[in-house]
């Protein structure tokens, strides 16, 4: 069933563009339907590129499909899932307590998750010196503003 | 027409001012250390770095960002060597003997081999890139809107079909990047289009935050699958010689391949990858040795190295003459420069003739630079080997987040980061070709203007179709690339039935 997931998402993604395209509001300037055109365009290319495929799918179906495997491997989904809870966190945090520390917190939870818990001396060392090192680096010579 | 020597000459006297010999040897070493981490190549080594070019004239860092990715193509060609481990398509062919001859005890020879055979690569194909790019400009002076939207069809049905037996999923991914390019407002009408009502979004979706996430964040989220599995053992490099034995055998096989990558890098949608796959298996078939491929001949490691990177030169000709980029690392280069402020296209070469000889000169010592560096520093550079990946990923990852922050000052930005970290991800995982999506967003807006314009003259298609000689050839050449794949597998199919019928 999973090989067949892509296939009618991305038909479904192409119905969800055709209608919308068609809804688009009509333009006060030159032609009226100039903004629908070109995403009507793509819309109907996806539809009908999901279709083909998933029919490919279908023919294949008697086929080992090892595309997802990785996902159930080891501590794959777990690295996975800790690094998205991470990014997220990241972003909420990025602008409310500045760079420097939430970059510190990010960069040592991601060392704590690859790197083990072991290593509790290096993560730190390294999550404080490489945000350091950032910090001033697009700061002080790039001069980028950061929070 | 032709060469303009005292346009070369003063690029020549531009290029080795301090400051952008400096960004040679910045762009060359930065793109050489990403470059060399498995599974990162010179389109993540670019995006990555992208925000060092801020601030920069849009000369320095076209400079700088050339230097990235060829630096990157000589890094890759590192680890294929050394780990079995390439960094990216174009240096797969390394592996196929590279690595053999690191086994036997040979890692030296084959990094200096590698390094030679790249530089003479990337000389021919600057030589080429003189010869050809202003008049393939002037060329480009002919181009108008349906002449344009056309090319841009060809550049993108060419990388969909060179997606080897994939060709569906290189239309859905090109979908999925003419999609993103449509989201904001409608540059001709002011219409609101796809922004789901979110003021962050009418101006678009930034398409360096997509390469981003899709090159840097999806390429660690993808080696985080992996990052338990054991790294190729590394042997000790020892000294980096050649024998006069090994220079005589590879000799030749530089020199052929050298134009051969050039010519491939031109083409629209043929990048490195097919470059040094072509010559690998040529030079195979007009070895005198053949059964030594595989198994560390020098002539399989010499011919795609220094195809790869002459394809890699010559991909900037339609990315500087016309402002078509040829691969997805292009792409990513075009989209840096014209975020700069730089319009690539015919008119460059008239209104910027300093800033494309500079270029031109750059890659030159760009190269020479790069042989210098990897003779000569390898210990130092084959140390970052060594480094675990499971401290590089974290820190790139980082780096991947400042990058994004700086481009637009909002961590809105952050969340379209993530998502399209995850659609790599997952396209990588599925095995969806990425270029495609990452052309696509970066030609889609010019391409659906192009489109419109070409309906005011023309008020049907097949007006657009056929235009002028230029957009007929360019229509021809687009059904050519899509039925192609298509040919060549039923022309295999009819062969292998006749051989069945003979062998019964």
């Amino acid at each position: 069933m999973v090989r067949y997931i892509t296939p009618i998402l991305a038909t479904v993604v192409g119905v969800i563009m055709l209608i919308n395209a068609i809804n688009l509001p009509k333009s006060n300037l030159g032609n009226p339907n100039g903004p629908m055109y070109f995403p009507l365009l793509i819309a109907i290319i996806l539809i009908i590129s999901g279709i083909v495929y998933f029919f490919q799918e279908f023919k294949a179906r008697g086929n080992d499909f090892a595309d997802f495997r990785a996902l159930r491997i080891g501590k794959s989904p777990l690295y996975l899932l800790v690094s998205l809870i991470l990014m997220l966190t990241y972003t909420v945090l990025f602008e409310r307590i500045g760079f420097l520390y939430s970059t510190i917190l990010f960069l040592a939870g991601l060392l704590f998750l690859l790197n083990g818990r072991k290593k509790w001396m290096s993560n730190i060392i390294i999550a404080v010196a490489f945000s350091f090192v950032t910090w001033y680096a697009f700061g002080t010579l790039l001069q980028v503003s950061l929070p | 027409m032709g060469i303009d020597v005292q346009a070369l000459l003063d690029g020549f006297l531009t290029t080795i001012q301090p400051m952008n010999l400096f960004w040679i040897a910045l762009g060359g070493f930065l793109g050489t250390v990403v470059g060399m981490l498995p599974g990162l190549g010179p389109a993540t080594a670019i995006a990555l770095l992208i925000p060092i070019t801020f601030g920069m004239e849009p000369t320095s860092a076209l400079i700088l960002m050339a230097a990235i990715y060829y630096g990157a193509m000589y890094g890759g060609s590192r680890s294929s060597i050394l780990l079995n481990t390439p960094g990216d398509g174009s240096a797969i062919a390394a592996t196929f003997d590279g690595y053999p001859m690191a086994q036997k005890g040979q890692a030296g020879q084959a990094l200096a081999i590698s390094a030679i055979a790249s530089l003479i690569g990337g000389v021919i194909a600057v030589v080429g890139f003189i010869i050809l790019a202003k008049p393939l400009a002037s060329f480009a002076l002919r181009f108008g809107p349906a002449e344009y939207f056309l090319l841009m069809v060809f550049t993108l049905s060419a990388i969909v079909a060179l997606a080897k037996g994939q060709m569906v999923k290189g239309f859905i991914s090109m979908c999925i990047g003419l999609m993103i390019s449509t989201v904001g407002i409608d540059l001709q009408t002011g219409v609101y289009r796809f922004t789901m009502g979110n003021v962050h979004l009418s101006e678009g979706i930034d398409f360096l935050v997509v390469i981003i996430g899709i090159y840097a964040v999806g390429e660690v989220l993808y080696n985080f699958l992996s990052i338990n599995k054991p790294v190729g053992e590394k042997k000790s490099v020892g000294k980096i010689w050649i024998t006069k034995e090994q220079w005589k055998r590879s000799k030749w096989p530089i020199i052929r391949n050298g134009p051969i990558g050039f010519l491939i890098g031109v083409l629209p949608g043929a990048g490195g990858a097919i470059a040094s796959m072509l010559s690998y298996s040529m030079e195979k078939q007009v070895s005198k040795h053949p059964e030594e491929f595989g198994e560390g001949a020098i002539e399989g490691l010499a011919a795609p190295e220094s195809s790869n990177n002459a394809a890699a030169v010559g991909a900037f000709i339609p990315m500087l003459a016309m402002g078509i980029p040829g691969s997805g690392t292009t792409a990513v280069i075009l989209g840096a420069i014209v975020m700069l402020g730089l319009k690539p296209g015919p008119l460059l070469f008239e209104n910027n003739p300093d800033m494309v000889w500079t270029f031109i000169n750059s890659m030159f010592i760009g190269n020479l630079f790069l042989v210098i560096l990897n003779i000569a520093l390898v210990g130092i550079l084959v140390k970052i080997l060594d480094t675990p990946p499971r401290v590089l990923y974290p820190v790139i990852m980082m780096l991947a987040f400042i990058g994004t922050y700086t481009l637009g000052y909002s961590t809105v930005d952050f969340l379209i980061l993530i998502i399209f970290g995850f659609v790599g991800l997952f396209m990588k995982m599925l095995r969806f070709p990425v270029a495609p999506l990452i052309l696509a967003v970066i030609v889609g807006s010019d391409m659906e203007q192009n489109f419109r314009m070409s309906l005011i003259s023309y008020p049907n298609a097949i007006g657009i179709l056929t235009a002028s000689p230029i957009t007929i050839a360019l229509v021809l050449m687009t059904i050519i690339s899509l039925g192609l794949p298509f040919f060549s597998s039923w022309l295999k199919k009819r062969k292998e039935q006749k051989n069945n019928s003979e062998a019964m």
